[in-house]
């Protein structure tokens, strides 16, 4: 089949990114996008693809401050650019407040869309750390989850509100006693 | 991207423009106009000086339902112009301020009137050599405003089944200028309701007249359709509610100043 796409006559570019406060250089085609570099090259994949038509919100990442679907993100235009995505969220053997208040109100069936559901939360927190319902809302409006645990989601954030604002940044994954993550 | 994924279209290459945005990205006032470029993008737009300004508080309007914010912090202006889709809600917004689009190509530029620019959905009046590199509109007169609204059973995302825009000036109660905007008036791209506006001006804006200019003269020059989202029926009576609706608000707007 000759896919134009698939022939191997696109040079590779060399692309610079810090993701998640590393720095990595990748070879990519023009064509590849950030979600392909950061989950089959960094192998980060807490980045999911769900519709890869930015849709469904699976897939966000914040780039330079800003939170973009990675699957409409060529992976050449994130040349030069900071990345975070929930793997860089908190240090090893942490999790941060926004994942800990999403676990304590148990806001997860499947689970799929939630890696795009924390940053989300994290960006909005990033703009405004004491939301009014309606913000967060909107924000998280452009986060499909077909599980539909949406009003769960509203209040895991006004959860991670509240441990911020306590000073609560990160959590030992340790000491998570009676929290899903331990079984009961 | 979007596009080449469905295999819509499948191009031989493809340019990025992003790192134009350095000339492309901007919103200014200049004499009489305001200019942006093509490469602003829907979240520059609802963080600018226009959505400060009751004249222009149909952007405020727009931002609040354009896609949602991962996309608006992606989509340009030009690309939602150059999209040629109906529901394009900046387009349509843009439509109701007479704006100007400036086509730059190797041989020269030139300046297409907004209304003059589609010709059918995904096809522009011009040649594929030629770019989209500024919208620009001229500063409207106090005692005007503007206002879209869009209809969807979900506000996250939603394309909408209509949406409305409308721009007006109003003094003593009369309707000294009107523009209004739809996602389609029967062909598949925005356009005006010219004779609507035409009925609209000039007259005092009483109950009456909002319903004849809503309920008698809208339909005859509106043709909706039907497919999966919504019938033809219900998309004109929405597009009547939402006109009406429009009207009111820029008239409060006035009011508020």
């Amino acid at each position: 089949m000759s896919n134009s796409l698939s022939e191997n006559r696109y040079p590779y570019i060399k692309v610079k990114l810090s993701v998640n406060g590393r720095d990595y250089e990748v070879s990519v085609r023009p064509y590849e996008r950030l979600i392909d570099v950061l989950r089959y090259k960094l192998g980060l994949t807490s980045v999911k693809e769900g519709c890869g038509r930015g849709e469904c919100g699976a897939c966000v990442v914040i780039m330079d401050g800003k939170l973009v679907p990675s699957c409409l993100v060529l992976a050449v235009r994130a040349n030069n650019k900071k990345i975070l995505t929930l793997e860089g969220l908190a240090p090893e053997g942490k999790l941060h407040a926004i994942q800990k208040a999403f676990l304590d109100v148990m806001s997860v069936q499947c689970g799929y869309c939630l890696p795009g559901v924390i940053i989300a939360t994290k960006w909005l927190l990033d703009k405004n750390p004491s939301p009014a319902d309606q913000e967060i809302k909107e924000v998280l409006s452009g986060q499909l989850c077909r599980c539909g645990s949406y009003l769960r989601f509203v209040k895991a954030v006004k959860l991670a509100v509240k441990y911020l604002k306590e000073g609560k940044v990160y959590f030992d994954i340790q000491e998570l006693k009676g929290s899903p993550l331990r079984g009961g | 991207m979007v596009l080449i994924r469905d295999d819509v279209v499948r191009p031989k290459a493809v340019l990025d423009l992003w790192p134009l945005r350095k000339e492309l990205a901007f919103i200014k006032r200049e004499v009489d106009w305001v200019k942006i470029g093509a490469l602003t993008t829907i979240e520059e737009i609802c963080s600018s000086f226009l959505v400060r300004d009751y004249r222009y508080a149909g952007f405020p309007d727009m931002c609040g339902l354009f896609a949602t914010p991962y996309i608006r912090s992606l989509a340009t202006i030009g690309g939602n112009i150059g999209a040629a889709h109906p529901l394009s809600d900046a387009t349509i917004l843009l439509l109701t301020l007479d704006s100007e689009v400036k086509l730059v190509s190797i041989r020269g530029e030139r300046w297409v009137k907004l209304d003059k620019l589609f010709l059918g959905k995904r096809r522009l009046a011009k040649d594929s050599s030629e770019l989209i590199t500024e919208v620009r509109f001229k500063e409207v007169p106090e005692k005007s405003s503007t206002a879209l609204l869009k209809f969807d059973r979900r506000w996250g995302h939603s394309m909408g089944y209509v949406v409305a825009a409308a721009y007006a000036q109003i003094k003593d109660n009369v309707v000294r200028e009107i523009r209004i905007a739809f996602d389609s008036m029967g062909r598949p791209f925005p356009e005006r309701a010219k004779k609507t506006e035409e009925f609209l001006r000039g007259r005092r804006l009483s109950e009456d007249v909002i319903e004849g200019a809503c309920t008698e003269v809208l339909p005859k020059e509106m043709k909706r359709i039907s497919d999966y989202r919504a019938s033809a029926e219900y998309r004109l009576e929405l597009s009547k509610v939402l006109l009406r609706r429009a009207l009111l608000r820029i008239k409060s707007r006035i009011r508020g100043g």
